[in-house]
């Protein structure tokens, strides 16, 4: 044990420092539920501004905040300012429902915006019990798009398989009977549309030759290439992966003389993170569900926030800007009917939602007649241009 | 002020509580904990259960590491074990809910049995590689295991107490709290006991507990299992409070999470785990509340969400440095600090 002595003066410090830590503790909830309360009407979110989702969670903040910032400026809702009160989660599901208590107990909220599919599982009968609250989220996942087993919540685009089943139609349209090959992590993010879409694949006549399951996070892949190789596809689709092994995969593979095309979903297709491919990344294609910062087409809504700010938007800030104008979207046709802004009632508005203009964030009319937004397109690397361009037409599942 | 506690006898030299003060104080805190409920928001209730459950598993882990020095990064495994059964139990029997926790410690302590098989020939660093091991071989089979749901997990209904669902924060307080409180008298009587001593024994030096006719291998296999039985019932409060569960609910990162605890706190010492357990659990969600009363804060979450995260860890190596013996010690120091007020030392 240490013997240490102290004089006067530092006793006299530490505790009038203790004093200031217990002060504050004590005063911080008190000032934080002063803010609470208001006709306003509230998204929470549930963001990963810190950890490994932060650099998706940082994009989908700044678009939410965007968003709102427009529409509190156009008027609100019905003369309602919208409020967007977000808390960092450092993507870990225990802070993220701590998050949604803390939010929940301090605001009347009315939308939340999760960070993972463990949240959106977790908080379900939460949201079940509440009944006032309609949420979406940064997760993709197969099983939240089910409405029976989730009528409060819905995806803000199309849910894995169905990411997959957009790759799939555009593979069997551009070389019918293809050998198409599904590389994925061993997660639950990674395994999620494999089985529902390798019969997808059977049925829209192409072949799965392989299906490689890597460990999450690995970085040698060189065993996993040798058996992509000898299975030849001519497609391989990456799931389960931000980035890493990608590049691994297809540095080896062109090294190896694959001829195969290269394809990833949403998380893996962000223009900076294609671009970090570098040479192995030219070419790369993959499903995006709505337009990039850049593209050249006409999107009213695209030029509202390349007015807003002049540097490159993430992918994941247009998700988070799409999710508030849903949210908007279900409040307003919901304060339009005249009911009560329900979970039930958001969720009902929200799918009355039909052949909806999203100012040209998605390329065509969405309808939302489930839980999901079952539209994406297909884009690929421009490495001289270090741009993704439209490599097919929107593609409506 | 007080000057000494003077004890007469053996008993009185090894009871838990050893003043009217002490006692007097615990029956405030019992009165709080009992008041908390009805007074705490939502929030308050869910971060309460959610310390409770942590400091349950950080007093498991105080058992294993803290009072026999074998170090574990398993904790988060055997949790997930605790978990698991308490998942399927509810889930395909809908036995009652205390049996399956009971059921849940059960199981995690037979899987702290079998990993703690090495500890008699490794210790230290090596055996917290072979806890670590064993966690991934945990993730596996909860992650292959058609029982066990695959990568998608189960959901966990709730849990029922005479036809009373346990499924709001309130609820599941007042079986929480007690689980826990029960644990940690446990826990704390342990140490009265011939095991509880032979556990400290080994910790100081094993070669001399054997020389003094402790049996190392039953010993720390005892230890091994009792600290996973702890981790397992916690796990099993987990699922009932989570509602459900995955592979991913139990990463490594959330066995470092109660180590750091019981180092924060103190090794070895019963408030130790309690306090670490708290800090750990608290001091980031406190962060943000303060970050959301400076001028501008909660606008700047974006900003001050990472300086908060570096906050956090500036406290955690600030305590390591300036207070070695963990938050138990300054705990010590305040209490002896008011024993002589209002005079000074």
């Amino acid at each position: 044990m240490t013997d240490r002595t102290f004089t006067p003066s530092q006793y006299s410090a530490r505790r009038r420092s203790l004093l200031i830590a217990a002060g504050a503790t004590l005063a911080a909830p008190l000032a934080a539920h002063a803010q609470a309360g208001g006709e306003d009407i509230v998204i929470g979110g549930s963001i990963p501004m810190t950890g490994v989702f932060a650099f998706a969670g940082i994009g989908i903040d700044a678009g939410m905040k965007d968003y709102v910032k427009m529409v509190n400026d156009a008027g609100g809702i019905k003369g309602r300012k919208i409020r967007y009160v977000p808390e960092d989660t450092g993507y870990k599901v225990d802070v993220s429902v701590a998050a949604f208590k803390k939010i929940t107990s301090q605001n009347k909220v009315n939308l939340y915006y999760g960070d993972s599919t463990g949240f959106a599982k977790t908080i379900n009968p939460e949201l079940d019990r509440n009944g006032n609250i309609l949420m979406a989220g940064a997760s993709f996942a197969t099983e939240l798009n089910d409405p029976k087993k989730y009528p409060h919540q819905f995806l803000v685009g199309p849910d894995y398989t169905e990411m997959f089943g957009i790759l799939l139609n555009h593979i069997a349209k551009e070389k019918p009977g293809a050998k198409v090959a599904f590389v994925y992590s061993d997660s639950e993010f990674g395994r999620d549309p494999i089985d529902e879409s390798e019969a997808l694949a059977k049925k829209l006549g192409l072949s799965v030759p392989v299906k490689i399951m890597t460990p999450a996070g690995s970085v040698d892949v060189s065993t996993e290439v040798i058996k992509l190789r000898r299975a030849a596809p001519d497609y391989t689709i990456f799931h389960g992966y931000i980035l890493a092994p990608i590049p691994e995969f297809i540095t080896q593979g062109k090294q190896q003389g694959m001829k195969s095309k290269w394809m990833g979903t949403f998380w893996t297709m962000d223009s900076s993170t294609v671009m970090k491919m570098g040479e192995a990344g030219d070419g790369f294609m993959g499903v995006m569900p709505y337009r990039y910062y850049y593209d050249t087409e006409k999107a009213p809504m695209l030029e509202k926030i390349r007015a807003l700010h002049a540097d490159y938007q993430s992918t994941a800030y247009i998700q988070g800007f799409l999710a508030a104008m849903l949210f908007v979207e279900s409040a307003k046709r919901t304060l339009d009917a005249g009911k009560p802004l329900t979970g039930d009632n958001l969720k009902a508005a929200l799918n009355s939602i039909k052949d909806f203009d999203t100012g040209g964030l998605i390329g065509v009319p969405i309808t939302i007649s489930g839980n999901s937004i079952p539209v994406g397109r297909v884009y690929r690397a421009d490495m001289k241009a270090q741009k993704m361009v439209p490599a097919s037409d929107w593609i409506k599942l | 002020m007080r000057i000494g506690t003077l004890k007469e006898s053996y008993l009185a030299d090894a009871a838990l509580f050893d003043s009217r003060t002490q006692k007097a104080w615990l029956l405030v805190l019992a009165a709080a904990l009992v008041l908390f409920p009805f007074f705490a928001g939502s929030y308050w209730l869910y971060l309460a259960c959610l310390v409770a459950i942590n400091v349950a598993s950080a007093s498991g882990l105080n058992i294993l590491t803290g009072y026999t020095g074998l170090v574990s990064l398993g904790q988060a495994a055997f949790m997930g074990l605790g978990a698991y059964t308490v998942a399927v139990l509810e889930q395909r029997l809908g036995t009652p809910f205390l049996l399956n926790l009971l059921a849940g410690g059960v199981v995690a302590m037979l899987g702290g049995l079998v990993v703690g098989i090495p500890s008699l020939r490794v210790k230290g660093l090596y055996l917290a590689i072979v806890t670590i091991a064993a966690s991934f071989i945990a993730h596996f089979l909860f992650a292959n295991f058609q029982l066990t749901g695959g990568t998608a997990g189960l959901a966990v209904p709730p849990a029922e107490f005479f036809g009373v669902l346990l499924d709001t924060s309130f609820k599941l307080y007042w079986v929480i709290v007690p689980v826990t409180v029960l644990m940690l008298v446990g826990s704390a009587n342990l140490f009265r006991t011939r095991i509880g001593r032979a556990f400290i024994a080994i910790r100081d030096r094993d070669i001399s507990a054997e020389v003094l006719g402790i049996p190392l291998l039953r010993t720390k296999l005892l230890s091994f299992g009792l600290s996973s039985f702890y981790a397992g019932v916690a796990g099993g409060l987990w699922a009932y409070f989570f509602r459900v569960v995955t592979p991913e609910s139990f990463p490594l990162s959330m066995s470092i999470f109660f180590l750091a605890a019981i180092i924060v706190g103190g090794m070895g010492t019963q408030l130790g785990a309690v306090l670490g357990a708290i800090f750990m659990t608290l001091v980031p969600e406190v962060l943000k509340l303060v970050v959301d009363v400076l001028p501008g804060g909660a606008s700047l979450t974006v900003f001050l969400s990472p300086v908060r995260t570096i906050v956090f860890g500036l406290l955690i190596i600030g305590f390591l440095v300036f207070e070695p013996q963990g938050l138990a010690e300054v705990w010590r120091r305040i209490r002896r600090f008011f024993h002589l007020w209002p005079f000074r030392t």
